[in-house]
């Protein structure tokens, strides 16, 4: 039986600095494995649609405007996204990856949580909600 | 006279579902006599999710992560139990790097729930000086888990048929590094549960709970250990990666809680040790193989060994790529009435040390159903009917 064991603990501590930091001006840089925002690279997609049908907070759409001709957007909505990276591992063809300094994502603005990812043409007519032929949703 | 009649009576304390000592929804009736317990009945539910309709609708994939979020503390043990239910479904056989892997996060993961109850369980005792350096020696190992999988809780290190990321030379040197500054850190710890005076008197001879009684009411995890009752599913029924790195079961003869204290203390020598294992003789190889989306039609039970105790998954599948029926026993259901039981005869302030205890998590274990309608029919089981019932059920199953 010993009383005041914890006194050293309190004692070494005066002497120390705060082992807690001040964010947002000091910053702890990020480990490589971080999962941050997602983003998309078309190139290689062949529309399978398994990022979508997989996702667990229905965060991701796969809206296919032409598969043969392999038009696609990729609509994301960050406020829904867990970060499980469960997408960037079901996509056979490594069209997905995470941001590891994209991490902040806090908004008062509602449309930072809705990005769409594709040819610039195509995102804007959907942005426009202009009328599209024969469009394919995955969700 | 009426001061006669004032000391006969009884009086009836309600606790909860809110209230400032619970950090989670609970209900309790604490029937007082003076300052004495004399009798208390729990009432649980306040946090039910509906979890298991929730997966019924999900595919089998979708549903991992739905699992995992069922504890934020011990999520990633929730996912491992999963994991292995499915793919022993499958008939999926995960390569040996991807288990040892799934193992090392298990004992990370272990290390900071031993932590943060040693700490919530340093708060309800009123000692914030051990709650306050014990959650910053904490930091440390949620920072490892953050260097590996990216996320300091939910840390999604499964897939079904292995996991998602590797560990380097680099990690695995950060992590010797932490566990060395952590031993040295649990050592001061276990002398200061052990031998300092004030805490001992909050823990001291609190909440005796004898070896047959851990065993009668069916208690499971460090709870039962600190009553000698051998019971650790890695041990008795080793699963994944601890066929090849075996657990030795830690155990405590005392029964009260600083009994508790010292076993979940003791245990984390223990997963320092399955660690450093781990790191020095990782298998190579693949970190997952090919899962199917449909998962054959069939059932399976999985048990693991949670940080609070026994988990146990029942998994049914219908051959379609959503599962028929998931059901999920957490530890602290099994806990639960050990708590009833002790408070009796102790005084009403040690009450909550003897709920923080057993590492309660409300939300955890809200998803049992009694029926109990009021026309008097109750839906209930003995224990005889059920234990003939699972004789039953295995013959039928392997005639």
């Amino acid at each position: 039986m010993k009383i005041g064991i914890m006194i050293s603990d309190i004692s070494n501590s005066l002497f120390r600095r705060p082992i807690t930091e001040l964010y947002p001006f000091e910053r702890r840089e990020t480990p490589e494995s971080l999962r941050g925002m997602l983003h998309w690279n078309s190139e290689n997609c062949t529309g399978c649609g398994l990022c979508a049908k997989d996702c667990p907070a229905n965060a991701i759409d796969l809206i296919v405007l032409d598969k043969k001709a392999k038009r696609f957007v990729l609509s994301y909505h960050p406020d829904r996204c867990t970060f499980c990276a469960q997408c960037v591992h079901s996509c056979r063809q490594g069209c997905l990856e995470m941001s590891n300094e994209e991490w902040e994502l806090a908004s008062l603005d509602k449309d930072q949580f809705h990005v769409l990812y594709g040819v610039k043409e195509d995102v804007e007519n959907i942005l426009a909600g202009s009328p599209l032929p024969d469009v394919d949703r995955i969700e | 006279m009426m001061e006669k009649k004032i000391m006969d009576e009884t009086f009836t304390v309600p606790i909860g579902p809110q209230h400032p000592a619970l950090k989670e929804p609970s209900h309790f009736r604490i029937t007082v006599d003076g300052e004495i317990v004399t009798n208390a009945v729990v009432r649980l539910g306040y946090a039910h999710r509906g979890i298991e309709k929730a997966v019924e609708g999900r595919n089998w994939i979708q549903n991992l992560y739905m699992l995992e979020r069922i504890c934020g503390i011990c999520s990633h043990i929730h996912a491992t139990a999963y994991c292995l239910g499915v793919e022993q479904l499958a008939g999926v056989e995960v390569p040996p790097r991807a288990q040892a892997i799934r193992v090392l996060t298990a004992e990370l993961e272990r290390i900071h729930s031993h932590f943060l109850w040693v700490g919530v369980a340093a708060h309800e005792a009123g000692f914030d000086t051990l709650f306050m350096y014990i959650w910053r020696d904490r930091e440390t190992v949620m920072d490892l888990l953050e260097t590996l999988s990216g996320n300091r809780v939910n840390y999604s290190v499964n897939i079904l048929g292995g996991v998602k990321f590797d560990i380097n030379e680099e990690q695995a040197d950060a992590i010797r590094k932490g566990l060395d500054y952590l031993e040295e850190r649990t050592n001061h710890y276990l002398d200061v549960v052990s031998n300092d005076a004030m805490f001992l008197q909050r823990t001291s001879g609190i909440g005796v709970m004898t070896r047959n009684q851990a065993e009668v009411l069916g208690t499971v995890g460090p709870t039962a250990r600190a009553s000698n009752v051998a019971r650790d599913v890695r041990v008795e029924a080793p699963y994944g990666a601890y066929f090849d790195y075996p657990a030795n079961i830690v155990l405590e003869e005392r029964g009260d809680l600083t009994a508790r204290f010292v076993v979940r203390i003791k245990e984390l020598f223990e997963s320092y040790r399955l660690i450093r294992l781990i790191l020095d003789t990782l298998p190579s190889g693949d970190l997952e193989t090919r899962m199917p989306r449909r998962i054959k039609e069939g059932e399976t039970v999985c048990r693991v060994e949670a940080p609070r105790g026994e988990l146990f998954y029942f998994i049914k599948s219908n051959g379609t790529d959503m599962p028929e029926r998931i059901k999920i026993r957490t530890p602290t259901i099994c806990n639960m009435t050990s708590v009833v039981k002790l408070v009796i005869g102790h005084q009403l302030a040690d009450v909550p040390m003897i709920l923080v205890g057993i590492d309660p998590c409300f939300s955890c274990n809200d998803r049992m159903v009694i029926l109990d309608r009021s026309d008097g029919y109750k839906q209930q089981w003995t224990w005889e009917a059920l234990r003939q019932h699972g004789i039953d059920y295995y013959h039928e199953q392997h005639s």
